[in-house]
């Protein structure tokens, strides 16, 4: 319930009263130390770090990313390195193989004529005592054929050898012939 | 206010039933409340001066914890909290003097932005219901402290008092009479009216704030409880709107308020530094 506003009239709203200014410069230099020695220094502290923190990570990340690239560049170097070796061991081999083969094949063709040399030359060779050894057995088998058919001796070697002669003499020339 | 006496008188005398009005609307009584403790003492405390007190306490623990227990990873609080300081730092005294200027005035603006807001609110928190700068002395404070600072730096960096006056009282490039005219003006600008204006400002809008939201609060008690009368129900509705809606307008105020002073603290800071540099 109001009363009567002899006591307080309006303008007692703007005369401040002692203990009212006491309390409320009391008040504010409490809070005005409080922010200014503990709550903004403690906050700003925390603001520093978490920049540096950020910071410090972003330093990282990006080392990090340096390193990373380092190692894959060396290890494509590596590799690139690997697949010309390889490469170039391929066509070594490649080269030699050739190499052995063709090696191979022109002994193999030495031989071969080698082989078919030897072949000709005791073919050759065989042909040459048969036509010896026919030669004398020819020779004889015509004497005693001869002598049969004449029914008597060749007394002397003389004779006997003149008509050998010339019965061989005929053979051959009669072989001329067919062939 | 003598209305309201009128009726109340009329009340008591007459007898009347419907008409007369609520006895206990507000009045500036509220805010020269009865001594309560230590009376008669330099220290002395009323109401307000205890709502204050006992908000300073609040703000000292919520805040001290809030700011020991401060992490790199800040939780939600500490995100706002934050995000009050970055917004006092940057929106409140850089964006008005620049940083390199500014750096040194930030706690105080801080200062004035947290305990002015929090005082403000006492306004709308259920049992203060009267902000704690609802008296002319705490303004009065902020004001003096602001008053005092913007002496320091005009005379710190104008180099002596003589040459921060010379600065504010005869500015350059305006005819030597005027200034017969324009320094006692400049004088009382710096000298008074700047506080004065701050004072008023902060506290006439806890003023009217008071009286508004008091009256819709006892208009809707007075309709819907006290006149027994069924038909005036939907008035004393219409009153709680009006006193919900002035509720959330006076957390703006509060907080607009706030920010008002601390802004015109760090202008007026500003402004007593030469215009040079």
């Amino acid at each position: 319930m109001t009363t009567f506003a002899e006591e307080n009239s309006g303008i007692d709203l703007f005369i401040p009263k002692t203990y009212d200014i006491f309390w409320s410069l009391i008040i504010l230099v409490i809070l005005a130390v409080f922010f200014y020695k503990f709550f903004l220094p403690r906050f700003q502290k925390i603001f520093d770090e978490r920049a540096e923190k950020i910071q410090g990570g972003m330093d990282k990340a990006a080392a990090a990313e340096k390193e990373a690239a380092e190692a894959k560049k060396k290890y494509e170097d590596q590799l690139t390195q690997a697949r010309v070796q390889a490469s170039k061991i391929r066509d070594d081999a490649r080269a030699e193989a050739s190499h052995i083969i063709a090696d191979a094949r022109t002994r193999a063709e030495q031989e071969a004529a080698q082989v078919s040399a030897n072949a000709q030359r005791s073919i050759e060779s065989q042909q040459q005592q048969a036509l010896v050894s026919l030669k004398g057995e020819v020779g004889s088998l015509s004497v005693a054929l001869a002598g049969k058919i004449l029914g008597k001796q060749l007394e002397s070697d003389a004779v006997q050898s003149d008509m050998i002669d010339s019965v061989l003499g005929d053979l051959e020339s009669e072989s001329a012939d067919k062939n | 206010m003598t209305g309201s006496v009128g009726l109340s008188v009329l009340t008591a005398a007459g007898g009347l039933t419907l008409a007369d009005g609520p006895s206990e609307l507000p009045s500036i009584d509220d805010f020269l409340p009865p001594e309560i403790l230590f009376q008669g003492t330099p220290f002395a405390m009323n109401r307000i001066i205890l709502i204050r007190a006992i908000m300073t306490v609040v703000l000292l623990l919520v805040f001290g914890i809030t700011a020991k227990r401060a992490k790199l990873i800040p939780g939600r609080w500490q995100g706002f909290v934050e995000w009050m300081i970055e917004f006092v730092e940057y929106n409140v005294v850089y964006s008005t003097m620049g940083e390199l200027r500014g750096k040194r005035y930030v706690p105080m603006c801080c200062t004035i932005f947290f305990t002015a807001l929090c005082f403000n609110l006492c306004g709308v928190i259920p049992g203060f219901n009267i902000a704690a700068t609802a008296t002319i002395a705490m303004p009065l404070m902020f004001a003096l402290w602001t008053l005092v600072q913007y002496w320091r730096s005009g005379i710190r960096s104008n180099g002596g008092l003589g040459k921060y006056l010379k600065k504010e009282l005869f500015p350059a490039g305006v005819p030597w009479p005027v200034y017969i005219l324009l320094s006692p003006i400049k004088f009382l600008e710096i000298a008074v009216i700047q506080p004065g204006a701050l004072t008023l400002r902060l506290f006439a809008n806890m003023v009217s704030g008071h009286l508004t939201l008091a009256t819709a609060l006892v208009m809707t008690d007075w309709y819907i409880i006290q006149v027994h009368n069924a038909a005036m129900v939907p008035v004393g509705i219409l009153w709680f709107l009006f006193g919900f809606l002035m509720t959330a307008f006076e957390i703006f105020i509060a907080a607009l308020q706030a920010f008002i002073f601390s802004v015109l603290t760090a202008v007026y800071i500003n402004s007593s530094y030469p215009e040079d540099e």
